[in-house]
């Protein structure tokens, strides 16, 4: 077989392998800990929602303020990228306060932070799932 | 205006807060469980440790 002959042949099932991994970080991003469900991760799937969730309930708990896409500011818009990175918890999140956040307390401004780093700690979750996915970490 | 439902203390949101963060890093960064408890574990020591190190510096400049 040449050279030439086997590149042809790698490249779908390479094709193939990113977009399962891109799948798999998709599924990470939607709901905590899926991501690596499908890879059979079953210690760090549970490791990631349950301290997403947790995060993600107690910071709600706590009214901090979910921010929307429709931000005023840069900085509104960078917590929603970060609010929004839990996945459907950012909704979770959004049914329990009703839509009224109340940061006039350190409550409220604890639970902000919560909800930030339920998202972002997800993010890097769903990254993580996407590495293993391709084969660079395990 | 609708109150907090959750209104734990500071050190309690600090212990929560860490011990999430610390399970998720553990977790997501150390593969054997040894190697994990082990990084939990330490983590979880700097992350309080640091955490009431910080409250007490700023406590001559709080009042």
């Amino acid at each position: 077989m040449t050279e030439e002959t086997a590149t042809k042949i790698e490249a779908p099932a390479q094709l193939q392998a990113d977009s399962r991994a891109i799948a798999v970080a998709i599924a990470g991003w939607l709901v905590p800990g899926l991501g690596h469900v499908l890879l059979r991760m079953w210690g760090r799937a549970l490791a990631c929602f349950l301290s997403v969730g947790a995060l993600v309930f107690v910071g709600a708990g706590m009214r901090g303020n979910l921010f929307s896409w429709e931000g005023a500011d840069p900085f509104s818009r960078l917590g929603f990228v970060a609010d929004a990175g839990a996945g459907v918890f950012y909704w979770v999140a959004k049914s329990m306060e009703g839509g009224v956040s109340d940061v006039s307390h350190s409550y409220g401004d604890y639970g902000t932070r919560f909800l930030a780093t339920a998202g972002v700690l997800n993010l890097l979750a769903a990254l993580h799932a996407y590495e293993a996915a391709r084969g660079r970490k395990a | 205006m609708i109150s907090p439902s959750l209104r734990p203390s500071h050190f309690q949101v600090l212990v929560l807060f860490a011990l999430a963060v610390s399970v998720a890093l553990g977790f997501l960064s150390r593969r054997e469980p040894r190697e994990r408890f082990n990084y939990i574990a330490r983590s979880l020591f700097w992350f309080l440790l640091i955490g009431v190190g910080i409250g007490w510096a700023m406590y001559p400049f709080s009042r």
